[in-house]
């Protein structure tokens, strides 16, 4: 059950600092896997993975949300996420293992990156929920 | 969580056939019905003409090939990747084009065609027509008329129409 209020949020670690993405917009943690790519022009995309027959584009949020200095991905969260009219599966390269959480929203103060959707309160730390569809709207049509 | 299932990718089917090639480290494939020819280097001309050579520079060569005239584009150029060893090229069929490629390797079928995804939103979106997964790796499929487009294909003929009225005057 979850108490009333509160949401299921999928929080990842991107180095020393963990974001949230609502749990209803994940579909799965996968593990390392071969990143495939191609030519392209699209700032953030690394490339794509096969995931059962499916083409899941790759998109390393962590050039945003904690700049160049990030360590090593080491997994893919698979979320859905609106890009125009359409849902596409996105994988976003993390630095670690995700935990499933149940939290409430913490009001925002109005001085969040557009990205952030709201903020969650977990034990001593803050953590941002990240609209994935509007991080890369923004940086993909730049 | 939502299975994956629930989410219906563009997927195409189409059984065809593509020719794979090799530009900058990359492989990708051709409609092999798109293709006329696969050549060596022999018997290009480098493409001088001034003031189209600074509007298009991918285009690098010319090649006279049964009484036609075909314009020879980089590929590495066009899809923005560093020189590359070029080795063959490929002469296009129905259109004045001819593409230098690094190697070209061989036929195969595909038998789907995924779109590219939607959040592939820049330069690429014209450059192929989609992607096949053969053996769990990905390839573009080219959109071969991308290589000279209609409007670029304009430019050069009307730069050729400017010199050969001042050649004729």
């Amino acid at each position: 059950m979850i108490p009333e209020g509160e949401k299921s949020y999928v929080l990842f670690p991107l180095g020393e600092r963990r974001f949230a993405l609502p749990a209803e917009t994940v579909t799965e943690l996968a593990r390392p896997d071969s990143v495939q790519t191609f030519p392209h022009r699209t700032p953030l995309l690394t490339g794509v993975l096969v995931r059962r027959g499916r083409i899941v584009p790759v998109c390393d949020v962590a050039q945003v949300l904690v700049g160049p200095a990030a360590p090593p991905r080491k997994f893919y969260l698979i979320a859905n996420c609106k890009i125009g009219a359409r849902q596409e599966l996105t994988a976003v390269p993390v630095t670690g293992e995700c935990e499933l959480v149940s939290a409430a929203n913490v009001p925002l103060k109005g001085n969040e990156p557009p990205y952030v959707s709201a903020t969650l309160s977990i034990g001593d730390e803050t953590v941002a929920v990240v609209a994935l569809e509007k991080l890369i709207c923004a940086e993909t049509t730049a | 969580m939502r299975p994956l299932k629930q989410l219906r990718p563009e997927v195409k089917a189409a059984r065809e056939d593509v020719i794979v090639f090799a530009v900058g480290g990359y492989k990708l494939a051709i409609a092999a019905g798109a293709v006329k020819e696969i050549r060596g280097m022999e018997g290009l001309h480098p493409f001088t003409l001034g003031g189209i050579s600074t509007q298009i520079t991918k285009l690098k060569y010319t090649l006279e090939r049964n009484g036609s005239t075909y314009f020879v584009v980089d590929a590495a150029q066009h899809f923005q990747l560093p020189a590359s060893n070029v080795s063959r090229v490929m002469v296009l069929r129905n259109m004045p084009t001819g593409v230098l490629v690094d190697s070209t390797d061989r036929i195969m079928e595909i038998s789907t065609l995924h779109g590219l995804p939607p959040v592939f939103t820049h330069e690429e979106r014209g450059w192929y027509r989609g992607l096949a997964v053969v053996n769990g790796q990905v390839v573009p499929i080219v959109n071969h008329s991308a290589f000279l487009n209609r409007p670029e294909l304009e430019i050069v003929r009307a730069g050729l129409e400017r010199v050969r009225g001042v050649v004729n005057a």
